[in-house]
């Protein structure tokens, strides 16, 4: 059985645990192609022009397995623990696969509520009918789920907190642009993959208020990050609901805490050079800043 | 104590009638106009969705007009609406207005009978009860007063025009159970049609605030019944409280029919647009859909696709306007206008 993983929004936080498992249980892992222009071009002809570029991306990665596969495994996040939930449309992505896949391919849509071990063997069993080995599977693919913890605490010569979703940071399209134009300038990344766990479920403050799992995740990463980092640089994308909102929350605590603060707002239309310039002007407006504070 | 609270298009009546039921002053925020619009946007987020900047701007307006409390719904789930009310604080806060914010928590009926609102109007909780039946009667009555409308628009536009002050007033003034099953019976006999039926009928889903505020959406029923089509629709004040209360039956009539399209809730309003839809496309026989919703609205935007889908499945032509402040009316009567006569010729049969 070949089992097709789209390249988009949940891989890149699951991707190497899933691609074990199926491996696992003796299926033929396939992974749809890196993002690309002609990828996101399919995409966007499938989905409402109002959505957010991930999703986007998400139904060319869906087509560009369609032809390929016997199944697509795409799960559906609708809450983590302590009734986080997930963002609407990544609910709602799952339905929308079903309608751009058509008939074509198989779909195995594992509902995540809560409990994530579950609805992964439940899944396994219909790739491998033998329990025994989806608990094997299993057990060996876990450890992929444990992130690394943050091993440097010290605050850097020249870092900069990158704060954004992960789907939007690791894609290839505009999010690897970002973080190799800081490190060209000197600056060392600070992500939210690096902190540990217990940091970004943290409630404190307005943290408490947020119900959506990945933004409470990125209110917190800011927090704790752009206090030992020159600025920090915030990547939304157009039309994505928490973050327009949690943003702004973010913007008002820069502002109180003057730390610099650049806000990315991404869409099909983004261009590489557009963002660069713009990070580079932020670039030399922290490094004037620390000319300024280190002759004070 | 003079509560406010945003604009809610013809059941602001009912909620008027319940403040005043529990003993407040209203002062209700002026019409939405293009200054409230205005007044929104300058004091909101950029990318935060419309009815956000509506009902900051109400607020802004209703302060301007001396109110001291506003009434703000709440609830955090899965869509933005119920963060509404931290943004507003903090937005209010910066203007340096004097006033006190009261978040009413949406999904949590006990704690608003029995805390929230006989501590905000000092009251006892039974009297609270008997407010929301009032509210309850009320918002049925704007429900039905809509229904008549749309129907008598349809098939005398001039005419329902003419009636309308005087049907407003009437539901405005209606303040006690028996005044507003007067008022039912006054509206039934104003609006009779003497069985003239409408050319064609077209279905209204779409995101709640939408549905209810007709300045939101630049008042697309009158559009429509303009062009001599009667509006169908079901998204009420009314049918909002049944559901929060659990005793909607047309909310799980509309998750059974949706399940075809969405098989988990995507937070918001989708499953019922959805539901909706298949049921006015199936048991209602319309002649088409019209799908409202704010721009960038994330459930919305989940059910446009299953909409989509619907359209593909049944041959029912469905139309999706997203509106922000910067839709332009000329655009949306065009596109209305295009539609309605898409509709009228696959209702006649002729497909060139």
């Amino acid at each position: 059985m070949r089992i097709g993983l789209p390249r988009a929004l949940l891989y890149y936080r699951y991707g190497p645990f899933w691609e074990k498992f199926f491996t696992g249980l003796g299926a033929e892992v396939v992974v749809s192609r890196r993002t690309d222009k002609a990828l996101l071009q399919s995409g966007l002809a499938h989905v409402s022009s109002e959505v957010c570029l991930p999703i986007k991306i998400a139904a060319g990665h869906l087509l560009d397995l369609r032809d390929r596969v016997d199944v697509v495994f795409f799960p559906r996040m609708v809450w983590l623990e302590d009734r986080q939930y997930a963002c609407p449309k990544m609910i709602g992505i799952v339905d929308i696969a079903r309608m751009v896949l058509g008939g074509r391919v198989g779909l195995l849509t594992p509902s995540i509520k809560g409990d994530f071990a579950m609805p992964h063997l439940l899944a396994g069993l219909r790739v491998n009918a033998n329990p025994a080995a989806v608990l094997r599977a299993y057990h060996r693919a876990r450890p992929e789920l444990r992130r690394g913890g943050c091993t440097e605490t010290g605050r850097a010569d020249r870092s900069v907190a990158l704060i954004g979703h992960f789907y939007n940071l690791e894609d290839d399209y505009v999010g690897h642009t970002i973080r190799r134009t800081f490190e060209r300038s000197g600056y060392r990344v600070l992500v939210k993959e690096a902190l540990p766990e217990a940091v970004l479920r943290g409630r404190c403050g307005f943290a408490r208020a947020i119900r959506w799992v990945y933004e409470r995740e990125l209110y917190n990463a800011f927090q704790s990050l752009s206090t030992r980092s020159d600025g920090a640089c915030v990547v939304v994308s157009m039309g994505c609901g928490p973050d327009s909102l949690v943003a702004e929350f973010m913007h008002d605590d820069a502002e109180k805490r003057r730390i610099p603060y650049l806000q990315l707002v991404l869409d099909e239309h983004t261009g590489t050079a557009g963002l660069v310039t713009r990070i580079e002007a932020f670039v030399e407006m922290m490094e004037r800043r620390r000319a300024t504070t280190r002759a004070a | 104590m003079k509560a406010t609270f945003p604009r809610f298009g013809y059941d602001t009546y009912a909620l008027k009638t319940f403040v005043e039921d529990l003993g407040g002053e209203v002062i209700l925020p002026p019409p939405t106009s293009k200054r409230t619009v205005e007044l929104g946007v300058r004091y909101g987020p950029e990318l935060i969705c419309m009815p956000f900047k509506l009902t900051l701007g109400n607020f802004i307006e209703a302060l301007e007009h001396g109110a001291d409390t506003l009434f703000m719904a709440a609830g955090a789930k899965k869509c933005r609406f119920g963060y509404y009310h931290y943004l507003q604080d903090r937005a209010l806060a910066r203007l340096g207005r004097d006033y006190r914010l009261v978040p009413v928590g949406q999904y949590t009926p006990y704690s608003f009978l029995f805390r929230v609102m006989p501590a905000a109007f000092s009251v006892s909780s039974t009297r609270v009860i008997r407010g929301v039946c009032i509210m309850f009667e009320k918002s049925r009555l704007t429900q039905y007063f809509r229904t008549l409308l749309n129907q008598r628009r349809a098939v005398d536009f001039a005419g329902a025009e003419r009636l309308l002050p005087e049907a407003i007033r009437l539901v405005e003034g209606a303040k006690t159970v028996t005044q507003i099953r007067h008022a039912r019976r006054r509206l039934a006999a104003m609006f009779e049609r003497d069985g003239r039926r409408p050319g064609l009928t077209i279905g209204l889903v779409g995101e709640i605030y939408y549905m209810i505020e007709q300045y939101s959406n630049q008042e697309v029923e009158k559009e429509l019944a303009r062009l001599g089509v009667e509006v169908v629709f079901e998204r009420t004040l009314f049918h909002h409280l049944l559901h929060l209360l659990g005793v909607d039956p047309s909310y799980h009539r509309s998750r059974r029919l949706a399940r075809r399209y969405l098989r988990e809730c995507p937070g918001g309003e989708a499953i019922r647009t959805v539901g909706e839809a298949v049921h006015f496309v199936e048991n209602r026989r319309v002649d088409g859909i019209v799908h409202i919703f704010p721009f960038t609205c994330m459930p919305e935007n989940i059910a446009l696709e299953a909409l989509q889908q619907l359209s593909e499945d049944t041959g029912v032509p469905v139309l999706s306007l997203s509106f922000d402040e910067h839709t332009s009316r000329t655009g949306l009567l065009t596109r209305l206008e295009a539609f309605v006569d898409l509709v009228q010729r696959r209702r006649r049969g002729d497909d060139n």
